[in-house]
């Protein structure tokens, strides 16, 4: 069984920090976001929606960047690889990514032995990485349609009307934050279940040799 | 024989069908039918006890707080919770404000058109209208501009909700001056039962659907500036209760003195006791809890109802006990002799009873004769028993208490019931002065447990409430509701017994069969 | 008659005891209520004065509670004896109208055979058992609008039963009942409908509308439509399974609750009411914890308040319930939870959604840690993927020429 060295060409520095800022955002979001649901302490909820409003703010900012920047920043196309394509490439799924897909959930559910990758991430990776981006801009909608100042643009009431109401989005809104937190958990997860390396490098941009 | 049918009987709450028979001049055989379905008890399972409080006052919105007391009720019932001195205190205060709001909408927008012709009005002489308040010792006002008011407004010809009545009714039989006076308090009125809801508004938000009694106590935190606001429209109210209610009633009975001959009914009263003292026994309120057939008074318990369907529009179980009431509709062809009506004939021990102010009256006048304190010690109240034998003896019939199983005792017995009412709130509100100024005073308690079954059985103005909840890890398994005006309307029961309406009409005259004057003024005696 | 040379409502009024200064205080107060500016008393004034002879209208009940006739008797200004006796003719109007039984049904027949008239609807449409469920003299409730609304120049669906259905249109719905326009829609009545929200509805709303109505309309509802301020708001009514658009006045739907609360500073400041009946209640801190609907609610409500002004339901120490929305109890219910409970049906029942949350988040960390037991007992852990057999397999699928 061998392994695979980490290098900077997977995450070059503009992604970490990206990476970050979406880290720092998430974390504040969540918890201003579970303050405002329900205030379990006194004194906070000024402060609690000013960060939650600052903190989507920079993070549809900060999404943004990072999808204009996959079309011009290169990235490794393999794991412990330093040969670097656009970013784009090695994010959307690639034509030998298709077979790997059921296999890649047979082998997490251990109905097969040996793992399945070919690129920098696995089909799934790759799908659920890519899910974040519109998530995010949904969720964004729905918190949009719950804030006062733009809950009554047409743009917005036109969801709200289309779910049944300001009740009903609020809700969707708070089933999001959960999908966003399952996500975390699982990608957390699935990222340093062998070993920690891909967190020294996302983190701490540090390399691992093997 | 002539069936006639007053469909929709106006001036009520809701929906109501009567149909009476008449032969040479009386009536015969009655049927009294509620003509709407909501499926409330249905919409309530599987929700939160919290949501039954605020749901179920919506069955009526003219009692709504009676309901969420009673549903409150049922639910501390179940969940065993005791609501603290506060909470006791305002709820009776926001019980009372209703109580005086309805029984005042009651008599002068509801009722008094049946006695009072604001057409004949127009003929007053107004001197002599003056004259006749003095001598009545009712509510002096500016009858003049009054009777200029009414003149413009008939000279432009639209009469508006008076449109279309038989005004020439011969039972419209009193003086000119005495119509002018009635329908000037009839606009007072208007602005009295208005002021009374103020204080349900600064209690429970608005009126009506009230939002604080719930489970547990109150919501509401009475305050130095709210308590004055409170009393102060309370005197407001009491004194036109005094000035206008009373003495009107008086004046205007001996002009219908026939009606103590019939609008009795079944005879049978029930009364779950309404207005809390500090042991909150149900048998122990203010006006307690009790049953009485023919003047004697017995004992009364929640689990003595069942509710029969056989005339009813209901394919459920029949003679249930509404903790285990089942609620499954089904319409069919309206049919005096099969179904006729959305209302169950519920049934106490059995019998058909009558409930509302009459009832409560005379429960708490058998139970003040038998030496049960029913001013909590507070001098300056005027007690049931008061009212009644002042009453009694001013119409020249004192010592016969039986008279008030009659029309007019059903008329009076709900204005005397305001007099006692807005003497109870001013004690109430002394003493929540006082509960306040002592510092610790608890308005709310939280639950324990979140498993139990309960009743919560109280008086609205029209009459005995009761729901019955069954709360399973939270959340409703059961509910079952009798509301006032199911005991009154009642239909015909598994044994054809008539319910109490039906039995009220029943021996009345009717003068014309084409105008029944009379069998409006019966139903409206019962504010269904 | 001198009331040519003056103008007719002066002199019914001065009959009556109101002074033209009287008059014109309450047309500012008009004015105000359609947020108008008071420099628009005097054009009031005028309008209404051309209306001296009574408008008729129908107040009609379906399935309804009374309770926004109660309310309609808790109005401030003009009060209840001034609308019936000198601004509407209610010709039908079952709470307090005179007449009962056929002589009350023949005012309804009459009005509609002269036409020219506003038809107010408190309550909800009641479609169950066919439309037996509310019966008037043997004619289905719904029968009764449907003939009231064809001739109406206008309808003003009061609370929130006639809006929609209200509490009657409540999961499961057994009795049917829906909104006003929503029927009307289904039995093809184009009549234009204006909704009231709340339950019961606030009796200063309808006179504004009704006055309203006798400012602007000239007896016109397409100038009615085009001179009020109105907002279309869109639901979809599950029992008749169609699209409905109701218009709201806009002054009153316009903003939350919550925007315009006294107690919003405190909602700010995270201060808040955990108990009933509590300290801080007294204090009047925000009652957001104990499930206040007041962010998603859009009403008027603090800004009108209810009774003559005295309070409303935040003031009194409740919780805002909601009842200003659509499908109200099915949104906001359980009324003391932030969030209303979802109907999952069968044996789950209500479902509140942050339990849903937390099964899901507990139940998904349960299985990360399963599965990590499991890549430790595989013997996946360590070094990392087998990153070798991994490409060398699948070299090999594209070797054969990828996935089919």
């Amino acid at each position: 069984m061998s392994s695979q060295a980490h290098y900077r060409e997977a995450h070059p520095l503009v992604f970490v920090i990206t990476h970050w800022i979406n880290l720092i955002c998430m974390i504040m979001l969540a918890f201003s976001g579970f303050y405002i649901h329900y205030p379990f302490f006194d004194g906070f909820m000024g402060v609690a929606r000013g960060m939650h409003f600052v903190a989507m703010f920079v993070i549809l900012i900060n999404l943004t960047f990072r999808v204009i920047a996959a079309f011009f920043v290169k990235t490794a196309t393999d794991l412990g690889s330093r040969e670097v394509d656009t970013d784009i490439k090695n994010w959307l799924p690639q034509e030998k990514n298709k077979h790997q897909f059921f296999e890649t959930v047979k082998y997490y559910l251990f109905l097969r032995k040996e793992g399945v990758i070919s690129a920098k991430y696995g089909s799934l990776q790759k799908i659920s990485y890519l899910a974040t981006v519109p998530l995010t801009y949904l969720m964004a909608y729905t918190g949009f349609a719950l804030y006062g100042p733009t809950a009554d643009w047409g743009f917005f009431m036109w969801g709200t009307e289309l779910v049944g109401g300001p009740m009903n989005m609020r809700i969707i809104h708070y089933f999001m934050m959960w999908v966003f937190i399952l996500f975390t958990m699982v990608h957390a997860y699935l990222a340093n279940i062998y070993n920690f390396a891909p967190s020294k490098i996302i983190f701490l941009w540090k390399e691992t040799e093997h | 024989m002539a069936r006639t049918v007053i469909d929709p009987v106006t001036r009520i709450e809701g929906h109501l069908r009567v149909e009476v028979e008449v032969k040479d001049g009386k009536v015969v055989d009655a049927w009294s039918s509620g003509t709407l379905y909501r499926g409330m008890e249905t919409v309530l399972l599987d929700r939160s006890p919290e949501d039954a409080f605020y749901v179920t006052q919506r069955i009526c919105g003219v009692c709504p707080i009676s309901h969420s007391h009673a549903s409150a009720q049922a639910t501390e019932n179940a969940l065993g919770i005791t609501i603290p001195e506060g909470g006791r205190l305002v709820r009776n205060l926001l019980e009372a404000a209703q109580f005086l709001h309805s029984h005042i909408l009651w008599f002068y927008q509801l009722t008094a058109l049946d006695y009072v012709s604001p057409i004949n009005a127009l003929n007053a002489d107004i001197a002599d209208t003056y004259a006749l308040a003095q001598a009545a010792g009712t509510r002096v006002a500016d009858f003049g501009a009054v009777a200029n008011r009414l003149k413009a407004f008939a000279e432009n010809g639209q009469m508006s909700i008076f449109s279309n009545h038989y005004w020439d009714h011969p039972g419209y039989a009193l003086p000119p001056e005495l119509d002018l006076i009635a329908t000037t308090h009839y606009l007072e009125a208007l602005e009295v039962q208005a002021v009374a809801n103020e204080i349900v508004a600064i209690i429970a938000g608005k009126f009506s659907h009230p939002m604080t009694s719930v489970p547990g106590g109150t919501a509401f935190v009475p305050t130095a500036d709210k308590l004055d606001d409170i009393l102060f429209r309370f005197l407001k109210v009491k004194e036109f209760v005094d000035t206008a209610l009373i003495p009107d009633t008086l004046a205007i009975a001996p002009f219908i003195l026939d009606a103590t001959t019939y609008g009795g009914g079944c005879g049978n009263f029930i009364s779950w006791g309404v207005f809390e003292k500090s042991d909150l026994v149900p048998e122990n309120r203010y006006m307690p809890r009790g049953f009485a057939q023919g003047l004697k008074a017995e004992g009364i318990s929640p689990d003595d109802v069942t509710e029969d369907v056989k005339h009813s529009w209901y394919s459920s179980g029949t003679g249930l006990n509404p903790s285990k009431s089942e609620t499954q509709v089904k319409y069919e062809e309206y049919s005096t002799e099969g179904k006729y009506s959305y209302g169950k004939a519920v049934r106490a021990k059995g019998l058909p009873a009558e409930s509302g102010p009459l009832s409560r009256m005379i429960v708490t006048y058998l139970a003040e004769a038998a030496g049960t304190d029913v001013t909590g010690g507070a001098a300056d109240v005027r007690t049931p028993k008061m009212l009644i034998d002042s009453t009694l003896e001013a119409l020249g019939v004192a010592g016969k208490p039986e008279v008030l199983v009659s029309l007019l005792g059903r008329v009076a017995a709900r204005n005397l019931e305001a007099a006692y009412v807005a003497d109870l709130a001013l004690v109430w509100v002394n003493e929540l002065v006082a509960a306040l100024a002592g510092g610790e005073a608890k308005f709310w308690q939280a639950a324990e447990k979140d498993t139990g079954a309960g009743v919560g059985a109280w008086e609205a103005p029209r009459g005995s409430v009761a729901h019955w909840i069954d709360i399973k890890s939270g959340k409703i398994a059961h509910y079952g509701i009798v509301a006032p005006t199911t005991w009154d309307i009642a239909p015909r029961d598994d044994n054809d017994v008539p319910g109490p309406m039906e039995q009220a009409l029943i021996g009345a005259p009717i003068a014309d069969p084409e105008r029944p004057l009379e069998a409006l003024r019966i139903a409206h005696s019962f504010d269904p | 008659m001198a009331q040519e040379a003056h103008g007719a409502i002066y002199d019914l009024l001065a009959v009556r005891g109101v002074s033209r200064r009287d008059f014109m205080k309450y047309c500012g107060y008009v004015a105000a209520t359609l947020g108008l500016s008071e420099a628009a008393a005097p054009q009031i004034a005028a309008a209404v004065e051309k209306g001296a002879k009574l408008k008729p209208a129908l107040w009609l009940n379906g399935g309804s509670c009374t309770g926004c006739t109660e309310s309609m008797a808790q109005v401030d200004t003009p009060d209840v004896a001034t609308i019936v006796l000198e601004l509407l003719s209610l010709n039908y109007f079952e709470t307090i109208m005179a007449a009962a039984g056929e002589q009350a049904e023949k005012n309804i027949a009459d009005t509609i055979a002269a036409g020219n008239y506003l038809l107010i609807y408190e309550g909800a449409v009641m479609m169950g058992e066919d439309g037996n469920t509310l019966l008037v003299n043997g004619h289905k409730g719904k029968d009764i609008l449907e003939e009231a609304a064809a001739g109406a120049q206008a309808i003003l669906a009061v609370g929130a039963c006639a809006v929609d259905g209200g509490w009657i249109y409540a999961h499961p719905n057994p009795a049917g009942g829906i909104g006003v326009q929503s029927f009307l829609d289904s039995v093809k009545v184009a009549t234009p409908v204006v909704n009231l929200p709340c339950c019961p509805t606030s009796p200063e709303w309808v006179v504004a509308m009704v006055v309203q109505w006798l400012l602007v309309a000239g007896d016109d509802p397409a100038v009615f439509l085009e001179k009020t301020a109105l907002l279309e708001k869109k639901y979809h009514d599950n029992y008749r399974d169609a699209d409905v658009s109701l218009l709201y006045p806009e002054y009153i739907v316009g903003s939350t609750i919550h925007d315009n609360c006294p107690r919003r500073g405190h909602f700010e400041n995270g201060e808040f009411v955990t108990e009933f009946g509590s300290e801080e209640e007294a204090k009047g801190y925000c009652l957001y914890k104990v499930g206040c609907k007041g962010p998603q609610t859009y009403t008027q409500c603090p800004v009108t308040r209810w009774n003559r002004s005295v309070s409303w339901c935040v003031n009194s120490g409740a919780p805002c319930i909601g009842c200003g929305g659509l499908n109200w109890v099915d949104n906001n219910a359980p009324f003391f939870k932030r969030l209303s409970s979802i109907q999952m049906g069968g044996s789950l029942g209500n479902v509140q959604p942050g339990s849903v949350g937390a099964v899901v988040g507990g139940v998904a960390a349960a299985a990360l840690v399963a599965h990590g037991l499991g890549m430790k007992a595989a013997g996946r852990i360590g070094d990392g993927p087998p990153i070798e057999e991994m490409k060398a397999y699948d070299r090999k699928r594209m070797a054969k020429g990828g996935d089919k």
